[in-house]
């Protein structure tokens, strides 16, 4: 078997074999459906949703992907701007690093009471859950910048701005996009947040909701729908990077 | 930005003379370290270089040669003494000098052809004209089908080729090299010692380049200065005065040993031990 093959079939063959195993397990040792489903009563679980299964993951995409989107307006920039500038940095970074030492769990019923329970606090929620490490990816990015390269776009006369999107920005490509990378995971996770404590739609909503009416099966198919649209979003950021930016993805120690 | 006006000689001489291009008065740098010392890098510092001369400057490491690059190339600030660049004071983003590092330092986001017009882009859109420009460029230093390969596509001494023509799209008046063919194989840094020459037998550029290669000063350039250790002086100026063009003929020159030898005596003898 060629390498790229046993790269994709040998995963196939363990995941196949833990849910054999977990299968099998279950039905044999008789655990109770409320204890751990096994995987065809999630199955069930899910078909008993019907479509309402995708509608609201359709819900859920939707917050994630706004709030990633928000999280990289606001990440990249604050990262460009601690980063540039010590005045700045020594300002604003001890602020946001207490900003994000908040437990956001702890303050998303606090930011429901103060915006509503609206889209928008789910999306305010998105945000302060996944900009920070695209913040600190832009930020070290920026900073690794090689003196040489800063060097030539002054003596060519670049200004501070110039300098910043022609040479910077560039350079930190390859940090930014593991700062997406880690962004889009922790987007999931905040919009799961968002709708524990503030929805009436959603997989979050569905998987508290269906907790509530002990269908655990059916919060278990909404939990692996949630594992599902992550990694789905983790492989996105990975595609765009190696289909936009496929000259930073090499590592030439020689630069 | 504010620009020197135009390039006036520092003396006004006689057509067909000689013209001073670069003057550094007593032009010396003191870093403030970490630990809150000063560090003299460079102290003193005077030399006048001529338009269309190739000087080169030699000296033990660390002895403050790059500094006195990058004073020229408005990188860094003399904290002490004055620059000239063709009669006026030196400025940052003056596009009369260019800069070649030791290592390529091409931008590895761009295709070689981008990368040459690079300090274009830093000012302005191009145009197709400067496209035209970068392409003659990269044929002149025998690149000319390798502009819309990637950086990492090209060799070491390709890449260092490449951002040779990168410095010349501004068509300065002055080339600052820093060690610019130290990172090379010997083969490859023969080839283009010539090709140095007759990029500047072709533009007549000023070129002020630093080496750690005796013989590369000698074989390149019309004076060497030679820099004394910590804190950087000019200890001896030296005319090197064989018949150009030069090639690699000219390392068996019966002059030519008599002058490494004199450079490096200046750099290991008792004479450099009495400055220092
Ligand atoms: N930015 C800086 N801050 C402090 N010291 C510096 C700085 N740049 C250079 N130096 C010091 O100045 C001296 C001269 O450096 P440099 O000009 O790079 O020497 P050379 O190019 O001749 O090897 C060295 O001792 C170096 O450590
Ligand atoms: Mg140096």
């Amino acid at each position: 078997m060629s390498p790229a093959a046993r790269k994709i079939v040998l995963p196939i063959l363990a995941f196949a074999l833990f849910i054999g195993l977990w299968e099998l397990i279950s039905v044999s040792l008789e655990i109770p459906v409320y204890l751990l489903p096994s995987p065809s009563a999630i199955w069930e679980g899910g078909a008993k949703l019907g479509t309402s299964l995708f509608t609201n993951t359709a819900v859920t995409l939707k917050t994630i992907l706004l709030g990633f989107a928000l999280s990289c307006a606001v990440g990249i920039p604050l990262g460009v701007l601690v980063s540039v500038n010590r005045l700045t940095s020594e300002a604003i970074y001890p602020l946001i690093v207490f900003l994000n030492a908040i437990p956001i769990i702890s303050i998303a019923p606090i930011l429901v009471v103060i915006f509503g329970t609206d889209e928008t606090t789910r999306l305010i929620i998105v945000t302060l859950t996944a900009f920070f490490p695209i913040m600190v990816a832009t930020a070290t990015g920026i900073m690794d910048t090689p003196q040489e390269m800063l060097d030539l776009s002054r003596v060519a006369g670049a200004g501070p701005l110039t300098e910043i999107l022609t040479i910077r920005l560039p350079h930190a490509v390859p940090f930014i996009f593991g700062g997406l990378r880690i962004g889009v995971t922790v987007a999931v996770i905040g919009a799961v947040v968002a709708e524990f404590v503030n929805a009436n739609r959603g997989l979050g909503y569905l998987v508290t909701s269906s907790t509530a009416q002990f269908a655990i099966p059916t919060a278990m198919a909404c939990v692996v729908m949630l594992a599902v649209v992550s990694v789905i979003l983790y492989e996105a950021v990975n595609w765009t990077h190696r289909l936009l930016f496929g000259w930073s993805l090499r590592n030439d120690p020689g630069k | 930005m504010a620009m020197v006006p135009h390039l006036r000689p520092v003396d006004p001489a006689p057509s067909g003379a000689p013209q001073t291009l670069i003057e550094l008065a007593h032009a010396g740098v003191t870093f403030r370290t970490r630990t809150g010392e000063d560090l003299t890098a460079v102290e003193d510092f005077n030399l006048r270089i001529q338009d269309g001369e190739i000087v080169s400057l030699v000296g033990p490491s660390g002895c403050g040669k790059s500094t006195v690059l990058r004073m020229l190339a408005g990188l860094q600030e003399p904290t002490n003494g004055d620059i000239w660049i063709g009669g006026g004071k030196r400025r940052r983003g003056f596009s009369e000098v260019a800069i070649v590092f030791q290592r390529p330092t091409l931008l590895p986001w761009l295709s070689v052809l981008k990368n040459v017009l690079y300090p274009v882009r830093a000012l302005r859109r191009t145009t197709a004209a400067d496209r035209a420009r970068a392409q003659e460029l990269l044929e002149m230093v025998g690149l000319g089908d390798m502009g819309g390969r990637m950086p990492h596509e090209l060799s070491g001494g390709m890449q260092q080729r490449a951002s040779i023509a990168r410095s010349l799209i501004l068509d300065p008046k002055i080339l600052l090299m820093d060690e610019p063919f130290g990172a090379l194989d010997a083969l490859t840094r023969e080839d283009m010692q010539l090709d140095l020459l007759d990029i500047h037998a072709s533009t007549g550029k000023t070129i002020l380049l630093v080496t750690h290669s005796i013989n590369e000063a000698v074989l390149l350039s019309d004076r060497v200065a030679v820099m004394s250790a910590r804190p950087g002086r000019l200890q001896e100026l030296i005319d090197i005065d064989i018949p150009t063009p030069r090639t690699h003929e000219t390392s068996a020159h019966p002059a030519f040993h008599d002058y490494t030898r004199r450079i490096r005596d200046n750099i290991f003898g008792p004479n450099a031990r009495s400055h220092a």
